[in-house]
Formats: structure tokens, C-alpha cells, sequence
């Protein structure tokens, strides 16, 4: 007779309880804003016309609210599917830096652990994680589990019952509200923290400029377009503050 | 094609959970000799940035695929008093009151 694993077992890493305890203590003040963000993200998409069924497929399977926010305006007008995926993959970027920070806590784990895990590995998650064991040596044991998804559990019950909230409710209100804007509004939120350098602020300026410019290219490729355009500047300013930065040194040891 | 064709709108789910769990899950599933390179660290962390901006931008001040940089969009002011409240505040529900506030008094009065 083969020994029954249990689900939780199979799919998540042995906990602490007392650090998933402390896990839903750090997230649950932000309950909040990921209450705002989820109910903002169904609302938007129930208003530009998605069907309520098809957005609570996309909401209970997707897990990625700037990435559903991001992909909305492309299919509203029905356009290529890899487009749309690739659309989604660069909004997630951010995620692939997380996941190499956060791997030594990770990575010996059996790979459908690790694998969930990163699934549920979002902004908040990742940020209270990291703050909290930013100097702990030992990487990856119950503690450090626990800790994550018991952040992980409050932040995805709360997104998901607040973006269906925003489904069911969205479509009540008339359209002259405008509450396509919110969808914006979220993203801006997403947006700022991640342009507080020079690079960022100069990237994400010609990225603007390039999509405006570019607005008529056929298929939305102005998006791709202007990603590559921010990327390349973001890094050359990056590169003249460096040089900026080191001659500024020597100089000052010549001095000495 | 559209967001209520079913095919189309599964297809594009499909393949949102699959770049979505390639994103998150990247470095938690490869293999531990593979190490992130410096140089694609530093660019992956403009892209998201330049992506969203090149979302926002667009939706914002363009219609029908027009450019339209006026004094009376509404969005527009929206928009700015949102960005500077929450670049402030980090105060998710306060941006959202207030954009949503700019954007329904100007809506009202226009």
C-alpha cells in the first residue's frame, strides 16, 4: 500500500506556523491597497466589454494584475495573440530580477514547490520577503517558507475576492464615469516606484514620446517600439552617470 | 476577435498564465548553475517601466489612433494629479480618489 502525500505535501514546502502567522501579520496592511487594485483591475475589465464569465476565468487563473490591466486595451481590439504575450511577458519582467533574488531560498526545493512558489512570488510578496530576510544566512527552511506564503495567502485571497467583486459590480456603472481611467491610475501605481533613478525617469520619458509617435504602426508594435527605445536609453544614461561617476573619483585621488 | 470570443480571449489566457509562471518562477526552476548576467539584470529592470509608460501614455492621450494633446483632456489632468499623489503619498486609495475625483469634477463642470 502506497503512503497517500497530501496535497499541501505535494505543493507546498514545510512551514513554521509561527512564521506564516507573522507572514499574514506584515501583509495584511496592505489589504488595502491590494483590495483598491484588485476591485479596480475586474471593474476594468468588465467596462471595456469583457464578458463577466471570461474575466473570472482570467482573474482566477492569471494572478498578474498589471499584466491583465496592460494586455486589455490590446484585446479590445482583437489584436495577434503573441503580441499580447509578449506584451504581458515585458510587464513581467520585474518578476524574473525577484525570482534570482529570492532563489537561494528556493531552489532546493522539489520543482512543483518551487514552481508555486514563484507563482505566487508577486510585488508585495517579493518586497516584504526580502526586507525581512535581507540578512539571514540561512537560506531556505520553514521559517522563511512560512513566512512567504502566509504573505502569499493573504495577498491572493484578497486580490481574488476583490477583482471579482470589481467583475460583478463593474458593469453597473455608466460608462460617462469614465472608470476605464482607473485601469491607468492602477498601472501609474505600478509605474512610479520603478522610475525613481535618472535612467528610469529618462527611459520611461522616451518611451512616451516613442509610443505617442508610433501610434499608428499597425498591430501595436509602437509598444515594442518604444520599450526598445526606453531600454536603450535608460541604459546609456545609466552608462554616462557610471563614467561621470569614476572619473569624478580618479580626479578626486589626483587631487590627493 | 475580441474580448467576448471565447476562443480567442482562452488562447490569450493560456498563454498570460504560461509567460506569467515563466516570469515569476524563472530562476526558482532553472538550474542553479545558470546565474542572472549583469548586463540583462540592468535591462530587465527598465523594460517593465518603459512598457507600462508606453500603455498609459497611448491610452490616455490618443483616440482612434490620433494624438490629441489638449487642455481639455480630462484624463489628462486626472492622470498628473494622481501620478504626483501617489509619487507623494504611495497611497494607492488617495491616487485613486483623487484621479478619479479630477477626472469626475472636470467631467461635470466641461
Amino acid at each position: 500500500m502506497t503512503r497517500r502525500v497530501s496535497f499541501r505535501d505535494r505543493w507546498f514546502a514545510p512551514v513554521e506556523t509561527a512564521a506564516f502567522r507573522e507572514g499574514v501579520r506584515a501583509m495584511a496592511p496592505f489589504g488595502v491597497a491590494i483590495a483598491v487594485w484588485g476591485f479596480v483591475t475586474g471593474v476594468a475589465m468588465v467596462n471595456t466589454g469583457m464578458p463577466v464569465s471570461i474575466g473570472l476565468v482570467m482573474t482566477l487563473t492569471v494572478f498578474a494584475g498589471s499584466a491583465q490591466l496592460a494586455v486589455l486595451p490590446l484585446l479590445a481590439v482583437g489584436a495577434p495573440l503573441p503580441l499580447v504575450w509578449v506584451t504581458a511577458l515585458i510587464v513581467n519582467l520585474r518578476f524574473v530580477i525577484f525570482s534570482a533574488s529570492s532563489r537561494p531560498a528556493f531552489v532546493h526545493l522539489p520543482l512543483r514547490q518551487r514552481a508555486l512558489a514563484g507563482y505566487l512570488n508577486g510585488d508585495l510578496g517579493f518586497a516584504l520577503f526580502s526586507l525581512r530576510f535581507a540578512d539571514d544566512p540561512e537560506r531556505g527552511n520553514p521559517t522563511q517558507w512560512g513566512y512567504f506564503y502566509g504573505g502569499a495567502v493573504v495577498n491572493w485571497t484578497v486580490w481574488q475576492a476583490s477583482s471579482i467583486a470589481g467583475l460583478l459590480l463593474g458593469g453597473l456603472a455608466p460608462s460617462s464615469w469614465g472608470l476605464e481611467l482607473a485601469a491607468y491610475l492602477a498601472l501609474v501605481a505600478v509605474l512610479v516606484p520603478m522610475t525613481v533613478t535618472s535612467p528610469a525617469v529618462a527611459g520611461v520619458a522616451v518611451a512616451v514620446v516613442v509610443s505617442l509617435a508610433t501610434v499608428r504602426m499597425p498591430l501595436r508594435l509602437g509598444l515594442i517600439v518604444s520599450v526598445v527605445a526606453g531600454v536603450a536609453v535608460a541604459l546609456a544614461v545609466e552608462r554616462v552617470r557610471t563614467s561621470v561617476a569614476v572619473r569624478a573619483r580618479a580626479a578626486g585621488e589626483e587631487v590627493r | 476577435m475580441g474580448l467576448d470570443d471565447w476562443p480567442y480571449m482562452l488562447g490569450a489566457i493560456a498563454g498570460l498564465v504560461v509567460v506569467t509562471v515563466i516570469a515569476r518562477a524563472s530562476f526558482f526552476v532553472l538550474p542553479a548553475r545558470i546565474e542572472l548576467p549583469l548586463w540583462l539584470e540592468r535591462a530587465l529592470r527598465y523594460a517593465p517601466a518603459c512598457a507600462l509608460a508606453a500603455i498609459i501614455a497611448p491610452g490616455v492621450l490618443a483616440h482612434d489612433r490620433q494624438v490629441v494633446i489638449s487642455w481639455d483632456n480630462q484624463q489628462l489632468w486626472a492622470l498628473v494629479a494622481a501620478t504626483a499623489v501617489f509619487a507623494r503619498t504611495r497611497n494607492m486609495l488617495a491616487m485613486m480618489a483623487v484621479g478619479m475625483g479630477v477626472f469626475t469634477v472636470l467631467r461635470l463642470l466641461g
